[in-house]
């Protein structure tokens, strides 16, 4: 197997790693599956063009990259993007739930209380 | 069917005290509809009663509910105690979501107009007849309460005028239709408005985005002259580092507004 440097070698064993940690915090329910996917596809992304340095050469012969590490970190910078691009997305929809549900217990304690009590000393004499 | 129910039973509910109160009927007849005053508040225990007062004598023929927006004060507590229903919500969550609850609360409680009343003292509950008439006509879907459509003698400082041009010219590319006061909140809402705005309304600052929205989901607009006081305790919205921050952000929910999606 031949490798183009000794990061390379890192980066591959790293991915390896963060996949197998991506699969045990599923498996421990800390990770919901949804947010998994976009995890396991990087880490073994590059996982795989770190132990396969023909393909990673295509890649990055068909992306117009200069050097491999490049592309490495382009698909990196992508992943990232993505990912914050879902998580924006993800806080939007919970902040606008959690709006809706604060508004809903807001309504169902007035419910509960009932009217107020008339007010006791009406100042204009505008008795209620 | 069992929220119509509980509409039924809650409107039953309140009529007898309405009927109780003994508040003088306008000269002019009877309401044709019913129309709840919704104050928004935050930490405004200073001025609510005030408010309040007024509005029980200068407009007796409309029912109160205060929202308190998570004060932190005794602003629930002061309103009770005037006998006026209060929703609190358990944080502070915006005027837009305050009017949204309120919304939702006239709806539930069959009331068919819901009018937005600061509860620090610039709004004056003796324009509420101005504000619901041309609702109850059926002349339009929102009326707005505006500062500029007659000599009111108000006059706002440089900045805050070159804003509201500013807002001014970006409603009236969008609606086709001129505001002269958009940041106005003493506004007037119809029944058709209240049931599309209780799931969908601008989060933060209700006014430019809001017209926007309201006009692009085909509603009607009308602007009626109003005057409004300067306010009378706790603090402004707009201080400094919202001042600067403020424009550019309802700019920018403006021009969302033009292109977004109803929810």
């Amino acid at each position: 197997m031949e490798f183009l440097s000794r990061t390379q070698v890192i980066v591959a064993f790293a991915a390896v790693g963060l996949a197998f940690y991506v699969l045990d915090l599923v498996r421990r329910r800390r990770l919901s599956e949804e947010y998994s996917l976009l995890w396991v596809i990087a880490t073994v992304t590059i996982a795989v063009l770190g132990f396969s340095t023909p393909l990673l050469r295509f890649i990055t012969r068909v992306l117009g990259m200069l050097f491999e590490s490049s592309t490495v970190f382009a698909l990196g910078l992508a992943f990232a993007t993505a990912m914050l691009l879902h998580l924006s997305i993800k806080t939007s929809r919970l902040s606008h739930e959690n709006q809706v549900l604060a508004r809903e217990l807001a309504l169902l304690r007035n419910a509960l209380e009932g009217p107020p009590p008339p007010a006791a000393s009406a100042p204009d004499g505008e008795a209620m | 069917m069992a929220g119509a129910e509980r509409r039924r039973s809650a409107a039953r509910g309140r009529r007898p005290r309405a009927a109780a109160s003994g508040a003088p009927r306008r000269a002019s007849g009877r309401r044709a509809a019913r129309a709840l005053v919704v104050i928004p508040a935050l930490d405004e225990q200073e001025s609510l009663p005030r408010i309040l007062e007024e509005t029980r004598r200068d407009a007796p023929d409309y029912d109160l509910l205060v929202i308190d927006d998570g004060s932190r004060d005794r602003t629930s507590q002061v309103a009770r105690a005037h006998g006026v229903p209060v929703v609190r919500h358990p944080f502070n969550l915006g005027v837009g979501a305050a009017l949204q609850t309120g919304f939702r609360w006239a709806l539930e409680h069959g009331y068919s107009i819901a009018i937005q009343l600061d509860a620090d003292g610039q709004h004056e509950p003796r324009f509420l007849d101005g504000l619901t008439e041309p609702l109850e006509r059926g002349d339009c879907d929102v009326t707005i309460g505006s500062r500029y459509l007659s000599a009111s003698g108000y006059r706002a400082p440089f900045f805050r005028r070159a804003g509201m041009m500013l807002f001014s010219l970006v409603v009236r590319m969008a609606l086709k239709q001129r505001i002269t006061d958009t940041t106005s909140g003493f506004r007037a809402y119809g029944r058709a408005v209240m049931e599309v705005c209780q799931h969908d309304f601008p989060k933060d600052f209700p006014d430019a985005p809001l017209l926007i929205a309201l006009a692009r989901r085909g509603f009607r607009l009308l602007e009626v002259p109003v005057q409004m006081r300067e306010r009378q305790a706790g603090t402004s919205f707009y201080t400094l580092s919202k001042s600067l921050y403020y424009p550019y952000k309802n700019l920018l929910a403006s021009l969302m507004a033009w292109i977004q999606r109803a929810r």
